[in-house]
């Protein structure tokens, strides 16, 4: 253990000597009485395609008109690049925005759109024409060129705006909803062209959504807001599977909360009284006091059937199925405990539907394990 | 059956209202004028002859005068009466719209709780009478009026300024009446523009200006149309203003064919002078209009 950690192993925001690109100090917005963004801190590294995820009015959208510029905090820094751009306004910041209505000049054609920011740096017209080019190559919207925003699709002015935003080679760029003006199948696709195009050319997404499955597959890592402050940052996996919190654990995917008490400490392992009658046991690695009321969170897929029944009885619930929910490649079961409670468990429908044992009505035990799910304190 | 029927007659009458309204009372006073023009003035009741009579059986006479037009050609007056009018409505229409424009984009940016008392302060002087309104300003501009009096009070002029019955006291006028004709569809305008379109340009570097002059100037382009149009062509045909305020000698053509009407008794020869008006006015703007489309039609 003596020997540094590899920094190639290390991802940037792990790295403690790597300089965030972006750094947010204690930024405060307030609208009047309402504090829209409040005491966030955060830091952004190069290359990160970073999520603020959150459900409206949660001040996601506001932390980026504040790093745009668009608005100015009440309090707080924010340094992009080692610059502290804090008072600058947004004419001079190195930074762009996509729009969430793309805000298109609708007097312009799709080239002069791209154009738009190449003039105002005064580029000569050689370099803003091979610019321009490269946009439209980039985005695929070469035959368009010549079209203004009222002939062109939904799934065209995203392009458009996204080319717009990208051809002053920002350092960093702000989407606000990229995808949630397109229909489903289309913005699946975006997805993963949005994240191929951020990794090709390295520049620094952030971006806004309130959609959690978006912020999942694109997202090197994930902020989650609620009422103005941030809480929780992590990779997606982390914040799925290692929620710190019941927000997040209940806003992200679905989840199972189990009240109880912790009753004792077995190495990295606490022993909890569930208030449905059982015990259970959890793998936990913070130091938590006997009798401190915690919760136990297991999302439903980590739910299994229990084959063997007897045992110690740990970790296990009984109950009857009040619900099946056939959705195809899984099932979601709703499972309701002689106590009244209600636990979800999903399972993958291996055989074809009508030939899996559990029905309504009949009687089930299911089971997880200790390393499954966590325990949270608040 | 019965019911498409009347489906049927709701959408003749959907479109056939407008239609009828324009065909009585548009079409319709055009025509008599037309035909007025083409008449020639006698001492009678009413006071120009008939267009056509039966001479014998079987037989009509039309008779098409166009002595009328002809005069209009050859006097000089009357087109230096067109030219200037034409001159004193585009330089009232350039000065409400210098004027109009920011006071507009001052009202449509204001907090919404606001714009409705700054709407109100527009439209508020139509309560009064046009005439009376005119008439007010010369007691604002004459020589001891209360202009003249404050300026001489204040120190800033020695004796009194000659402004009313001068062509500036026409400007004045001209402004006066007919800026909320401007302000109106420019305010109309303006509020619709989305606000992200500027902060969308902010983004993209543009300063403050530089985004007024590349974005919102543009985008208003029809509500300045609609305004100059609705300033300029009434001043061109304006009486009141004229005859109130100018100088006498002043030609406008509002005045000559107020004149040609009332003084001269010359009906024809004012009817003929409204249609040469109409025919400056119209053609231009229908061209232009035409024009319009095809833009719009070859851009799709």
């Amino acid at each position: 253990m003596s020997s540094l950690p590899d920094r190639r192993l290390l991802e940037s925001w792990q790295d403690p000597k790597a300089a965030p690109y972006v750094r947010i100090e204690r930024l405060t917005k307030k609208f009047g009485d309402v504090y829209a963004v409040d005491d966030v801190s955060l830091n952004i590294f190069q290359g990160e395609f970073f999520s603020l995820l959150g459900s409206s009015g949660c001040g996601k959208s506001t932390l980026l008109r504040l790093l745009a510029g668009l608005e100015y905090p009440t309090s707080g820094r924010i340094h992009i690049d080692g610059v502290d751009v804090t008072d600058v306004p947004p004419y001079s910041r190195p930074v762009n925005m996509m729009f969430q209505s793309y805000a298109l000049f609708p007097h312009m054609t799709v080239e002069q759109n791209i154009d738009f920011g190449l003039r105002q740096d005064r580029l000569p017209r050689r370099e803003r024409a091979e610019r321009i080019g490269e946009m439209l190559d980039l985005l695929k919207i070469t035959p368009l060129r010549k079209r203004r925003p009222d002939q062109l699709s939904g799934g065209q002015r995203q392009r458009v705006a996204l080319a717009r935003s990208l051809a002053k080679h920002p350092k960093l760029l702000l989407l606000d909803e990229p995808l949630g003006a397109l229909d489903k199948r289309l913005r699946e696709n975006t997805q993963f062209e949005l994240v191929n195009l951020q990794e090709r050319l390295g520049t620094t997404f952030v971006t806004v959504t309130h959609d959690q499955e978006e912020a999942m597959t694109m997202s090197s890592r994930i902020a989650i807001m609620e009422a103005g402050q941030i809480m929780q940052i992590d990779t997606p996996t982390a914040i799925y599977e290692f929620p710190n919190c019941r927000f997040v654990a209940e806003f992200i995917g679905s989840v199972n909360l189990f009240e109880g008490k912790i009753v004792e400490r077995q190495g990295d392992q606490v022993l909890i009284e569930a208030q449905f009658g059982g015990l259970m046991r959890m793998r936990s690695f913070q130091p938590h006091a006997i009798g401190t009321p915690v919760m136990v969170a297991i999302r439903p897929e980590k739910m299994r059937l229990c084959e063997t029944p007897g045992g110690d009885g740990v970790n296990r619930l009984q109950g009857i199925v009040e619900d099946i929910a056939y959705l195809g490649d899984v099932s979601i079961y709703r499972i309701r405990t002689g106590s009244g409670l209600l636990a979800e468990m999903t399972l993958t429908n291996i055989q074809p539907r009508t030939e899996q044992a559990l029905t309504w009505e009949q009687e089930a035990v299911i089971e997880w394990s200790p390393t499954s799910g966590v325990v949270l304190t608040e | 059956m019965s019911h498409r029927h009347s489906h049927r007659l709701s959408r003749l009458l959907n479109i056939g209202l407008p239609y009828f309204w324009l065909g009585l009372f548009f079409l319709l006073p055009f025509v008599m004028v037309l035909r007025i023009s083409l008449a020639e003035p006698t001492l009678a009741q009413p006071p120009y002859t008939a267009l056509w009579e039966w001479v014998e059986q079987g037989v009509l006479q039309i008779r098409l005068n166009l002595a009328n037009f002809q005069l209009l050609r050859e006097d000089d007056i009357y087109l230096a009466a067109l030219l200037n009018s034409l001159w004193v409505a585009l330089v009232g229409t350039v000065c409400c719209l210098l004027l109009g424009y920011p006071m507009a984009y001052a009202i449509a940016t204001a907090p919404e709780r606001r714009r409705i008392l700054l709407l109100m302060l527009i439209i508020l002087p139509f309560w009064t009478s046009f005439l009376i309104r005119v008439y007010a300003w010369i007691g604002l501009l004459n020589a001891n009026g209360l202009l003249n009096t404050f300026l001489l009070w204040l120190g800033v002029i020695d004796e009194p300024l000659k402004i009313l019955h001068t062509q500036m006291a026409v400007y004045i006028g001209v402004v006066y009446s007919y800026l909320p004709f401007m302000i109106l569809p420019l305010y109309a305008n303006l509020t619709r523009l989305d606000p992200t379109l500027l902060e969308a340009a902010a983004d993209l570097g543009c300063r403050p200006f530089r985004a007024f002059l590349r974005v919102t100037l543009p985008l208003s382009m029809p509500g300045i149309v609609a305004g100059s149009m609705l300033v300029f062509i009434p001043v061109v045909g304006e009486f009141v203003i004229p005859d109130l305020l100018g100088s006498p000698g002043s030609l406008m053509i509002g005045k000559l064919m107020w004149t040609e009407f009332f003084a001269n008794k010359d009906w024809p020869l004012a009817s003929a002078l409204a249609i040469v008006l109409l025919a400056v006015l119209v053609v231009p703007f229908v061209l232009m209009q035409r024009l319009q489309q095809d833009d719009e039609g070859t851009r799709t």
